[in-house]
């Protein structure tokens, strides 16, 4: 399981959204909180200048500097600040020194920005009744520490909401993605071909489930129809070839006991062979049928293909020197062994070698390469015939096909059917090249990747 | 098991149009042919070891080919034994052979195959196991060691598979040999190989041995196949 995986899965994506939904929350609520917080701080340190100023005023304005010295000495926490100024802004007592520029002169309490103060100060100016001017303020420090702290627990919790909701993505991804591992493994198996295969199914009935549910429906159609279309394939083959096996029985033994002479008895050789092809060819469609429905690779082994191409030259060999056509061999001692079913890989060079020695014109070659590819072993079957026009390469392959060119040469129509089901079996490429002049047929023997 | 004797034959078979074909063509070829439908009075029969030779179903009610075959060998009953199924797959004919079967046919054969078939395993099992360096037919002769063929005295040059075939109808030297079973034995691959490809062995294999002026050893059985055998 890749770290890519984990973090494209849903539950993934869902948990971080879903965090970051939660985060921003947080945010908002921490917001909203500072911001009635310090709109009710506002409201309160307005009460207190007002009141305060309120205070100095009263009593005689003789003593107002005293009073203002004092409320300054009283004052432990260093929150409030006093001004007494004289009409004309000279400083006459109090810890502020210099008039705001620009202040308001008006009584009534405002945010006051100045170095030294918090933001969030309040403080207001007042002209006494003598002229004099009196500054009352209150530094914000209590809302600037509620600042930090709100600050500071917006930046651990987002901290804790990103890392816990990371672990909790990959926690809830973990499990699914590992439920996805297994269907995709018996997926694998199903996509090779395996019958029977069935995605697992547990009893939660999430939607991973209804998935799994849903493809196992498909296999067990699948699988359904293929058993209908096999036993309609063999019942049919069945069906006619034991009758047609009665019916050469019998000419056969009308061959053999009954005293015929010239044309009668080649009458029934004949017929005895014409029964023979046509046995031959029911044959080859079971046997395409068997290819492709056999437990795939049940019987692969390690097989010598240096070995398997020396047999078909031996077998082809005579009927090639009898039609004046030179087999050439053309083998690479050092190309490896493949995973293969001997049986079948000889069958499918051997029927190659047999087109190919049809097409070719007497006193022209068919040559049998093994040559050693990058990717694995080549195996190539080369003639001098007409060769297949492009249009024509991909239906050759197809069942009961047979060129225009070539429908007087005897012959099922059957032999590069079974070499393309070979070949699919083996998940070897099979393909047909122009050779100019002739055709090229290559099967290549490795395995084409089969990707999940 | 007396050799003067029609030799008998015990067909284990569940269909019974097979059957008679079977027989048919058994007594046909001059066998003598007892025929079970079923696998359990087949087993009993065919532990009696009253029988030259046996043709065996693969798939029957009851009990199954395989069984019946490797009962009868655990019991030490070595009558050859030609299993006849439906299925051709490879696998099944590996499993057959290695149940102890010693010939495999599919369903639905050429009757004159069957003959032919049992003809050669009875030979097997009954003549002496062949450890001659030397085979000889009239006046042909080959050396297995020295892998040298003289006919009437002379050389003759073999290639090799022409070796190999000739080697397989000197050892059943006599019988009709099948196109199927000659492909079979030669080449060791079971399917059908198709054309003429057998007999344009035989007929190049033949032109070396049966030179003109000689007698004909290698005969044509027409419809069946072909017999090496000394002249009358």
């Amino acid at each position: 399981m890749r770290l890519s995986e984990l973090w494209r899965t849903t539950p993934f994506r869902l948990t971080l959204v879903n965090g970051a939904v939660f985060a921003g929350g947080v945010m908002a609520l921490l917001g909203l909180i500072y911001w009635q917080t310090a709109g009710y701080m506002a409201c309160q340190m307005d009460i207190i200048v007002v009141a305060e100023a309120h205070a100095l005023v009263q009593g005689d304005p003789q003593d107002l500097p005293d009073r203002v010295r004092r409320a300054v000495a009283v004052d432990e926490r260093a929150v409030e600040y006093y001004g007494l100024f004289s009409p004309q802004g000279a400083w006459i007592a109090g810890n502020v020194r210099r008039l705001p520029a620009r202040a308001q002169i008006d009584g009534e309490p405002r945010e006051f920005r100045q170095e030294g103060f918090q933001p969030g100060a309040r403080a207001l100016v007042q002209r006494l009744p003598d002229g004099e001017l009196l500054f009352v303020g209150h530094d914000a420090k209590v809302l600037t520490g509620l600042r930090a702290i709100m600050v500071r627990a917006l930046m651990i919790s987002g901290a804790a909401i990103i890392v816990l909701g990371l672990v909790a993505a990959a926690v809830l991804s973990f499990a699914p993605l590992r439920r996805i591992e297994t269907l995709r493994e018996a997926s694998r198996e199903a996509l090779k071909g395996k019958l029977g295969v069935r995605l697992p199914v547990s009893r939660r009935a999430d939607e991973i489930d209804m998935l799994a549910g849903v493809a196992n429906a498909m296999m067990d159609e699948t699988e359904r129809l293929l058993w209908e279309v096999k036993s309609v394939g063999d019942n049919v083959a069945h069906d006619l070839r034991t009758p047609l096996t009665r019916l050469r029985a019998q000419l056969y033994r009308v061959q053999q006991e009954a005293r015929l002479d010239g044309a009668d008895r080649e009458m029934i050789d004949r017929a005895l062979a014409e029964t023979d092809g046509l046995l031959a060819r029911f044959r080859a469609l079971l046997r395409i049928g068997e290819i492709e429905r056999r437990d795939r690779q049940a019987c692969f082994g390690a097989v010598r293909l240096q070995t398997v191409l020396e047999h078909v030259r031996e077998l082809h060999e005579p009927s090639a020197e009898d039609r004046g056509v030179t087999l050439e061999t053309d083998i690479a001692a050092d190309a490896p062994e493949v995973s293969a079913d001997a049986t079948l890989l000889f069958e499918a060079v051997s029927n190659l070698v047999d087109n190919a020695l049809k097409f070719t014109p007497a006193g022209g070659a068919v040559r049998l390469r093994l040559l050693n590819r990058p990717a694995g072993p080549r195996i190539e079957v080369v003639d001098d015939g007409p060769g297949v026009p492009e249009g024509e390469r991909e239906a050759v392959l197809k069942r009961f096909y047979r060129s225009q060119r070539t429908r007087t040469e005897p012959g099922s129509g059957l032999g590069l059917s079974i070499v393309t089901a070979i070949a699919r079996l083996h998940h070897f490429r099979l393909a047909l090249e122009d050779a100019r002049p002739g055709l090229r047929v290559a099967l290549d023997c490795w395995p084409r990747g089969l990707e999940a | 098991m007396n050799a003067d004797a029609m030799p008998t034959v015990l067909t284990i078979e569940d269909d019974e149009t097979t059957a008679r074909e079977i027989v048919a063509e058994l007594e046909r070829s001059g066998f003598s042919v007892e025929w079970v439908a079923d696998g359990r009075q087949g087993l009993i029969r065919a532990v009696s070891g009253d029988f030259d030779a046996i043709t065996l179903d693969r798939m029957l009610p009851r009990l199954d080919g395989l069984t019946i075959v490797t009962v009868m060998r655990n019991a030490g009953i070595a009558t050859p034994v030609l299993m006849i199924s439906a299925l051709s797959d490879v696998d099944e004919r590996v499993r057959g052979l290695r149940a102890g079967g010693d010939d495999y046919m599919t369903k639905p054969f050429a009757s004159e195959e069957l003959s032919a078939r049992l003809e050669v395993l009875m030979r097997r099992r009954n003549g002496a196991p062949r450890q001659t360096a030397v085979l000889a037919v009239a006046d042909l002769e080959i050396d297995l060691i020295s892998r040298s063929v003289r006919r009437a005295g002379a050389e003759v040059r073999l290639m090799p598979t022409e070796f190999k075939l000739l080697e397989f109808m000197m050892r059943n030297s006599g019988q009709v040999l099948t196109r199927t079973m000659i492909f079979e034995a030669i080449w060791g691959y079971h399917f059908d190989p198709g054309t003429n490809l057998i007999d344009v062995h035989l007929g190049r294999l033949r032109k070396k041995v049966d030179t003109p002026g000689l007698p004909v050893l290698i005969h044509t059985v027409r419809g069946s196949g072909y017999a090496l055998r000394a002249p009358e």
